[in-house]
């Protein structure tokens, strides 16, 4: 899976995320273990490219960040899917879908 | 919106730069703790659980800078981080950096100084609006010479109204120098003529009153006058109410219309008349025995749908009509004669395009040897940085940022190159403006001295603006470039592991870096012999020129240029003559005095019909002219011409004597085989009729004496006696035992004393008059001169420093050759020959491209030829000792390598 993950499209990892977060707020650890969940385990998001992927999000204004306290009472970043990250979940979704319905049909051709 | 968003953000992230600093460790330390609570969750020790954790992690710094480059604010941050550390670096090594800094500083002023010049003189638009589509339209004979001239007033006026292509067609006269009189002391002003369309065309309007109506433009029109705003303001206080007022011309009064605005030039490169008056052109176009021409500069203006091309046409086409209509004897002459329009910008500057293309081409020269120079500067240190940047790209550097990192370092360096470069430039187009400014020859500083002129009345408008700082800014970059490319490249492509492992020993070069070096070595040896060839050429030729036997002698003469009205009575103008020169002679100091209708190296036209003592007289037009110059009895003593045979003329060499005249050498060979004396030929001055033929006796035979420049060939010419032949243009000739330039005041008071209407001009000594004619060439033969003394000293640092290195390198293998037994002076050889190779390549490569090249000198060379084997051997060997020198001192320092060091240091 090591070379798949390296592989990992950059579009589809953000997809991932956004789909992960639900109505829901995680910090970094959290998000990656319900990626890692709704995927069946087939992702496992490491921080080197889980961290990068939120920063950037943040920037493009799909999330919002707050620090909270953790489940242990540690102190954590966790964030936020905002209406805008909502949207592009939508774009996103209907790109994979039409990726997906092509690479499946290039595949069944002969 | 978007990225102007992201921007925002990243300007944000810079200010909090210390703020998401921490808060980044802080969320990846949370995470790695967060993974231990698991780990210890799931039953693990807690030491075991953090170390799993760490290591499912993977390194904080990594993750961190992951972050860090996925955010926009990075990307300026690192640039800045980057030129902090170039900036850091370049300040540490004072020794590379100075070196550096001033190559490249040097190099960069002199071609951006160099280019200010191209760009104001051959780029810069003319300062008409529409001036792309004006056109210099000449007259081209290959019968008369092969440059174009301009045009006879009936061929001008019939073009006005035939040419289809041209919008419209202006004209104008230079008429010379005339006497202003009647508004305070006389003045010399310079008159043009032009037609009542010359200043619409150039979209001018005057600043006072009007131009010239149509109506005025006509033979015999009113006498009105148009005033510069040079002579508005000096003469005139800037009288708003000048227009009205009359003032006399030559004696002629006429009334002043308009004055033009202060920024007007007049298009073309050396004349810059204060006075116009309308042309009034004959409107009859056909030419027969008895029309006076006049020679016109005619300027049209393609019309927006015309191609040149189209005109060229019609102009040829209007050149064989003109021709039908000429009268027999002037047909045969005028068969291969065209009109030929070009560009105007390009025949203003016509003269000067060569010399500037070919300063640029070799201060650009000189700036790719700097170059060079400074690229194996990097190169030697990219090795010796080598450890430095291993130990960045272990740090998680990757390639591309240490690529960027050496360019930002190479962009610092010639932009702080550049400000000296621009301070340089700076300096130099100051001089140049100084120097082309009216009054700026008063300068005492001799370097503005040299620079004066030799551009024209356009070298004033020599400056640094937006285009020239524009190029400035893209030889930057060009030198960003070609200083840091290879370098970068090559400080980028270490192996890591063998860098780092091998930190302690010195790992020398790769092959490819040494061929690198070898082949910008070669290069930097030939372009500085190709300079040192052209160099060569030059200073010849400059040389020559300086010791061409003119046929006079110079020293101890002052020498003033007066005009007596055209319509002044020959006796008058004799009198005068009289008058003066008993005035001159007076002078104390002056040992002889002349006055005579040109001076020694003055530019003359061929002014006299000379026939043959018998025979009939041919048509006009057929007949074969010569220089005349007419000349008061003491003129030969004066300027030093010696007489060969026969004798001088004397006083009494007067209207009432018999006509004699004194001819050149080259005219009594071309025209008698050399036995001249007692022979008979009639002269006619101005070729005036067929009727007013003098018969003379030729008196004497003197030495050839150049006219027309310091560089022209010499010339038949015949002396006429002034009182015999009147001409209206004098000039004074005095042979002084004192300093001449003292005499200057003095010569003023006699010709004020003589005729208190009489202006004098140009007033000064013989040598002055030189150094003006060889000023031009004299600016370009330093400053090539100058380029290819740097260029030799720059190649010479350039093989001092490779070859320097090479050893430092080797001093190993140094040590091990002495160990097994080679001498010191084997050493010596060994590197003496390995250079000698590298510098016997550069030579020949250099000759090679030297002797294709130095064609481009031809049209400038004097007394020497192109592939002229003197200067190339020169250069060469020039080149060659220089370089053997710079590697003298490395090989002398490897022949002392000091063997037990060098074993010790293992």
């Amino acid at each position: 899976m090591e070379r798949n993950q390296a592989n990992l499209l950059q579009g589809t990892l953000d997809l991932l995320i956004l789909k992960a977060f639900g109505d829901d707020e995680f910090h970094g650890l959290g998000i990656a273990r319900r990626v890692e969940q709704i995927t069946q385990g087939t992702f496992k998001v490491r921080p080197g490219s889980l961290f990068p992927a939120l920063h950037r999000m943040e920037e493009a204004g799909w999330l919002t960040s707050f620090w909270g306290e953790s489940e242990n009472n540690r102190r954590a970043k966790y964030y936020r899917r905002t209406k805008k990250g909502e949207r592009q979940l939508g774009i996103e979704t209907e790109q994979w879908a039409t990726i997906s319905r092509a690479i499946a049909s290039a595949l069944k051709a002969n | 919106m978007e990225s102007l968003r992201r921007l925002a953000s990243a300007l944000r992230n810079l200010q909090h730069k210390q703020q998401i600093e921490s808060d980044l460790d802080m969320e990846i330390r949370s995470y790695v703790q967060a993974l231990t609570d698991e780990k210890i969750a799931s039953g693990i020790s807690p030491a075991e659980g953090r170390r799993q954790a760490l290591v499912e992690t993977g390194g904080l710094e990594q993750v961190k800078q992951a972050v860090r480059d996925g955010q926009g604010s990075t990307a300026i941050q690192s640039v800045m981080q980057d030129v902090r550390y170039g900036l850091r670096q370049l300040w540490h090594n004072p020794a590379f950096s100075c070196t550096a800094v001033i190559t490249l500083g040097l190099g960069i002023g002199a071609t951006t100084a160099i280019f200010s010049a191209v760009y104001a003189l051959l780029i810069r638009p003319l300062p008409y609006p529409g001036s792309d589509r004006l056109m210099e339209i000449s007259e081209v004979n290959p019968k008369q010479n092969e440059y174009g001239g301009p045009m006879v007033s009936p061929d001008f006026v019939a073009a006005q109204s035939s040419l289809r292509n041209f919008e419209s067609i202006a004209g104008s006269e230079a008429m010379g120098d005339m006497n202003l009189t009647g508004s305070g002391d006389p003045i010399r002003v310079r008159v043009a003529g032009i037609t009542a369309n010359f200043l619409s065309q150039l979209h001018v309007t005057p600043e006072v009153g009007r131009g010239f109506l149509s109506s005025e433009d006509r033979k015999g029109g009113p006498a009105v006058v148009l005033l510069s705003h040079g002579l508005w303001r000096s003469k005139f206080g800037e009288d708003p109410k000048v227009v009205g007022r009359s003032i006399t011309l030559e004696g002629q009064s006429r009334t002043v219309v308009g004055v033009l605005p202060a920024g007007f030039i007049f298009p073309d490169s050396e004349v810059e008349p204060d006075l116009y008056v309308p042309t009034g052109f004959d409107s009859d176009t056909t030419i027969t025995q008895n029309t006076q021409v006049h020679m016109v500069r005619v300027i049209g203006k393609l019309s927006t749908r015309a191609h040149l091309e189209e005109a060229q046409t019609e102009l040829k086409l209007f050149a064989a009509n003109r021709a039908k209509g000429y009268p027999v004897f002037l047909a045969s002459f005028m068969e291969q004669r065209v009109f030929v329009a070009e560009p105007l910008h390009r025949f203003i500057t016509g003269n000067n395009r060569k010399p500037l293309l070919i300063l640029l081409a070799c201060v650009g020269a000189v700036l790719l040897i700097a170059c060079a120079n400074v690229t194996n500067l990097q190169l030697a240190r990219s090795v010796a940085r080598q450890h430095e940047m291993a130990l960045r790209g272990a740090l998680g550097a990757g390639r591309l940022r240490l690529v960027r990192q050496s360019l930002i370092e190479s962009l610092m360096l010639a932009a702080i190159s550049a400000v000296l470069g621009i301070g340089t430039a700076t300096l130099l187009t100051w001089l140049i403006r100084r120097g082309g400014m009216p009054g700026g020859s008063s300068s005492s500083l001799g370097f503005a001295e040299i620079l004066q002129v030799p551009f024209g009345k356009l070298s004033a408008a020599v400056e640094m603006n937006g285009g020239v700082l524009a190029f400035t800014a893209g030889l930057v970059l060009m030198t960003t470039v070609l200083i840091g490319i290879l370098p970068a490249i090559s400080g980028s492509r270490w192996d890591l592991r063998a860098a780092l492992q091998g930190g302690t020993r010195r790992i020398s070069a790769g092959r490819g870096d040494r061929r690198v070096r070898k082949i910008l070595l070669t290069t930097e040896i030939g372009l500085a012999v190709v300079l040192l060839t052209g160099a060569g050429l030059l200073i010849r030729s400059f040389v020559n020129v300086l010791h061409n036997d003119s046929g006079f002698d110079p020293r101890q003469c002052l020498t003033a240029e007066l005009q007596r009205n055209y319509t002044e009575a020959p006796e008058k103008t004799v009198g005068f003559v009289g008058r003066l020169l008993q005035r001159l002679q007076g002078l104390p100091g002056v040992q002889t005095a002349a006055i005579s209708s040109s001076l020694p190296l003055q530019s003359i036209a061929p002014n006299t019909a000379v026939l043959p003592g018998d025979g009939p007289i041919p048509p006009i037009g057929q007949w074969p002219v010569s220089y005349g110059i007419s000349i008061t009895p003491d003129y030969l003593r004066s300027a030093g011409i010696h007489l060969l045979s026969g004798r001088g003329f004397s006083e009494s060499d007067d209207a009432d004597s018999a006509p004699v005249v004194i001819v050149s050498k080259l005219f009594a060979e071309h025209n008698y085989n050399g036995s001249a004396l007692g022979k008979q030929i009639r002269t006619n001055i101005n070729s005036r009729g067929a009727d007013q033929f003098t018969r003379r006796t030729i008196v004497g035979v003197v030495q050839d004496v150049r006219y027309n420049g310091a560089e022209a060939n010499m010339e038949p010419v015949i002396y006429l006696p002034l009182k015999q032949v009147r001409q209206t243009s004098l000039t004074i000739l005095l042979r002084s035992n004192i300093a001449p330039g003292s005499l200057s005041s003095a010569v003023r008071r006699a010709v004020i004393e003589t005729d208190s209407d009489q202006p004098v001009f140009n007033l000064q000594t013989m040598e002055g008059r030189i150094s003006q004619l060889v000023a031009q060439r004299r600016l370009i033969m330093l400053l090539i001169a100058s380029f290819a003394l740097l260029a030799l000293l720059l190649a010479g640092v350039g093989v001092y420093g490779v070859f320097m290195y090479w050893v430092s390198q080797r001093r190993q293998e140094m040590g091990i050759r002495l160990a097994l037994g080679s001498t010191r002076g084997g050493l010596l050889r060994l590197i003496l020959i390995q250079a000698a190779r590298l510098i016997l390549v550069g030579g020949s490569l250099g000759l090679a491209a030297a002797w294709f090249l130095d064609r481009m000198l031809a049209s400038a060379l004097v007394g020497v030829r192109v592939h002229d084997p003197v200067s190339l051997t020169l250069a060469w060997a020039l080149m060659t000792l220089f370089a053997l020198a710079g590697t003298g001192l490395p090989a002398l320092h490897a022949s002392r390598t000091d063997i037990v060091s060098v074993l010790h240091s293992e």
